[in-house]
């Protein structure tokens, strides 16, 4: 600290040196310059030293320079990506496929009108489907075994979000840095983070160090809240034997959805009259899809995603039925629309002859900014509305009708 | 079986770490009561949340309505009306027949008035429900919509409402009309 301190007076009391000899002094020599240099750099680097437990232990090294000080520099000169942490959520996709395993996964969700908590057993085979069995928890109702509808092994579920295609959106859209090692489930997991342009942190994974499957995550909204929290505990893995999966059928065998479309396939739905926006907002693009019949008609879905936030978008001609049974008329983004209870995570209007219905786990902003982006019947003005109302009721007024 | 307690309150705060946190999780599984408390104690803390971004607003109305009785000075008196008995009795006599149609007209300009107003209000109101557009009339398939949603997501498919009666004792019957 002596020396700290020697150079920070030596700083102060060093004089601005003239470049043109104004003030007939000799231009500084190499020592004094050394010593400026050494007064500027020295503080930063003890600064950076005693906030270290911040920065993390990166094994390359590229966390470990997060810590700074002053204003908070863009994230990507703040927190340089990591080579390391793309290829552990690499190896997650991969391990969330080609591994045997089993377990308890809990998802809490916090939505914009409270808290739920998902509790479900997972049975997966390498390279083979999933069977999920929802338990009762909170809110939320029961099911019975649910057999996975990814055929091929390249759609699993129950993976904490952590796929071959939402990892490659989470590396487009994301700073992603590696964390250090924690444990998860008892078990030593590397941590990987994702962060956003601002500087704040969006998601945090909890990677098992043996195979790499995703244990846990956690995502945060811009004001650092919790939205969501997804943990999988009681992992066992093939050499541990795990018990026989249950018999499960699909959930609505009645609706088997196509395999999943590309984007390039689905924009030419447009020519078929379906809406496809390539983009969303919140940087939300277009990156998945796929048909079915209804009894009520084809639907499609549209699938968008950042990484981390995704939303659902479905889309079948008509209109809302009358009555909604389960359904609360809500208020976003200046539009009435109608929220599934309990948990208002889905989302539907109709507007021309349209029906929307948006499943989104994103934060609450960028729902609102979704259900905004998409079109809406205007309201009718005062004479329109007075005259469409006086024609009705004269309708009903009307015995030869 | 002894429950999470304090631990609880803890997790969901995101205040535990490592083997603790690992252990509540495990309990969590098996105990649905535990389950619930963690589920009601989110809402709790989401509808703080949302209470503590409302109070600018509050706050301000607050300040609004001490400022409209802040500065002023007394109510006026109330002036006392005659009652219409009190009126009868100064009313001059011969001038019987012309109140009497003066009554009767404001009577039927008050009644054209209620009926227009009703009929316009009544037609405004059933004017507001937008036009029957052709096509079916749908109800979202949420449980069936939820299973493509966890494909994209790569989560565990939530089921909805639609399909199945729900245990929320808040959402069960709580129908919406399309107005």
């Amino acid at each position: 600290m002596v020396a700290f301190g020697s150079l920070i007076n030596r700083r102060r009391d060093a004089r601005p040196w003239p470049r043109g000899g104004v003030w007939g002094g000799r231009p500084p020599g190499p020592a004094l310059l050394l010593a400026a240099l050494l007064a500027v750099a020295v503080p930063g680097v003890l600064v950076t030293a005693c906030s270290g437990g911040q920065a993390g232990s990166g094994q390359d090294g590229s966390a470990s320079s997060a810590a700074t000080v002053g204003t908070a520099p863009p994230a990507t000169a703040r927190r340089p990506g990591s080579a390391l942490a793309a290829r552990l959520l690499t190896q997650a996709a991969q391990a969330a496929v080609l591994t045997t395993y089993q377990g308890e996964e809990i998802v809490s969700h916090w939505g914009t009108t409270g808290g739920t908590e998902l509790v479900s057993d997972i049975w997966h085979v390498s390279g083979g489907r999933t069977v999920t069995r929802t338990l009762a928890a909170g809110t939320y109702t029961s099911s019975g075994p649910y057999l996975s509808a990814d055929t091929d092994g390249q759609w699993p579920e129950g993976v904490l979000g952590v796929t071959t295609q939402l990892v490659r959106l989470l590396q487009a859209h994301y700073v992603v840095a590696y964390g250090g090692a924690g444990s998860a489930d008892n078990r030593t997991a590397q941590v990987v983070e994702a962060w956003r342009d601002d500087g704040s942190l969006a998601a945090r994974f909890w990677l098992d160090d043996a195979t790499k499957l995703p244990l846990e995550r956690e995502v945060f909204d811009p004001a650092a809240h919790v939205i969501s929290e997804d943990v999988f505990i009681n992992v066992r893995f093939e050499h541990q034997a795990p018990a026989a999966a249950p018999a499960a059928g699909p959930a609505d065998p009645r609706a088997p959805w196509a395999d999943p479309l590309p984007a390039p396939q689905l924009l030419t739905l447009r020519s078929y009259g379906w809406l496809v926006p390539p983009q969303l907002p919140d940087g939300l693009s277009l990156f998945t899809g796929a048909q079915t019949q209804a009894g009520t008609g084809t639907v499609v879905d549209l699938g968008y995603s950042d990484g981390l936030s995704v939303v659902s978008l479905f889309e079948q001609h008509g209109n809302l039925a009358a009555k909604l049974t389960g359904w609360q008329k809500i208020t976003v983004a200046g539009h009435a629309i109608y929220a599934a209870e309990p948990d208002q995570r889905s989302l539907t209007w109709s507007s021309r002859g349209m029906v929307y219905t948006v499943m989104a786990d994103a934060p609450a902003q960028t729902v609102a900014a979704v259900i905004g982006a998409l079109p809406h019947d205007a309201p009718p003005g005062f004479w329109k509305r007075m005259s469409r109302g006086f024609s009705r009721m004269a309708s009903w007024a009307n015995p030869f009708r | 079986m002894s429950h999470l307690g304090d631990r609880l309150s803890a997790l969901v705060d995101g205040e535990l770490d490592g083997a603790e946190r690992d252990r509540a999780y495990a309990h969590l599984a098996s105990c649905e009561q535990c389950r619930t408390e963690a589920a009601e104690l989110r809402a709790l803390k989401q509808r703080l949340r949302s209470l503590v971004s409302d109070a600018p607003a509050e706050a301000a109305m607050t300040r609004r309505l001490i400022a409209m009785t802040g500065p002023g000075g007394p109510l006026p008196a109330r002036q006392r009306r005659l009652r219409p008995a009190a009126r009868r009795e100064i009313r001059r006599p011969g001038s019987r027949g012309l109140a009497g149609n003066a009554h009767r007209r404001r009577y039927l300009v008050l009644g054209t008035m209620s009926l227009v107003v009703g009929l316009g209000t009544a037609a405004f109101t059933v004017g507001g429900s937008g036009a029957a557009a052709p096509g079916p009339r749908i109800t979202p398939p949420v449980e069936m919509y939820s299973v493509e949603h966890a494909i994209t997501t790569g989560e565990v498919p939530f089921t909805g409402p639609s399909d199945r009666p729900s245990a929320g004792a808040s959402a069960v019957g709580s129908d919406a009309t399309e107005p």
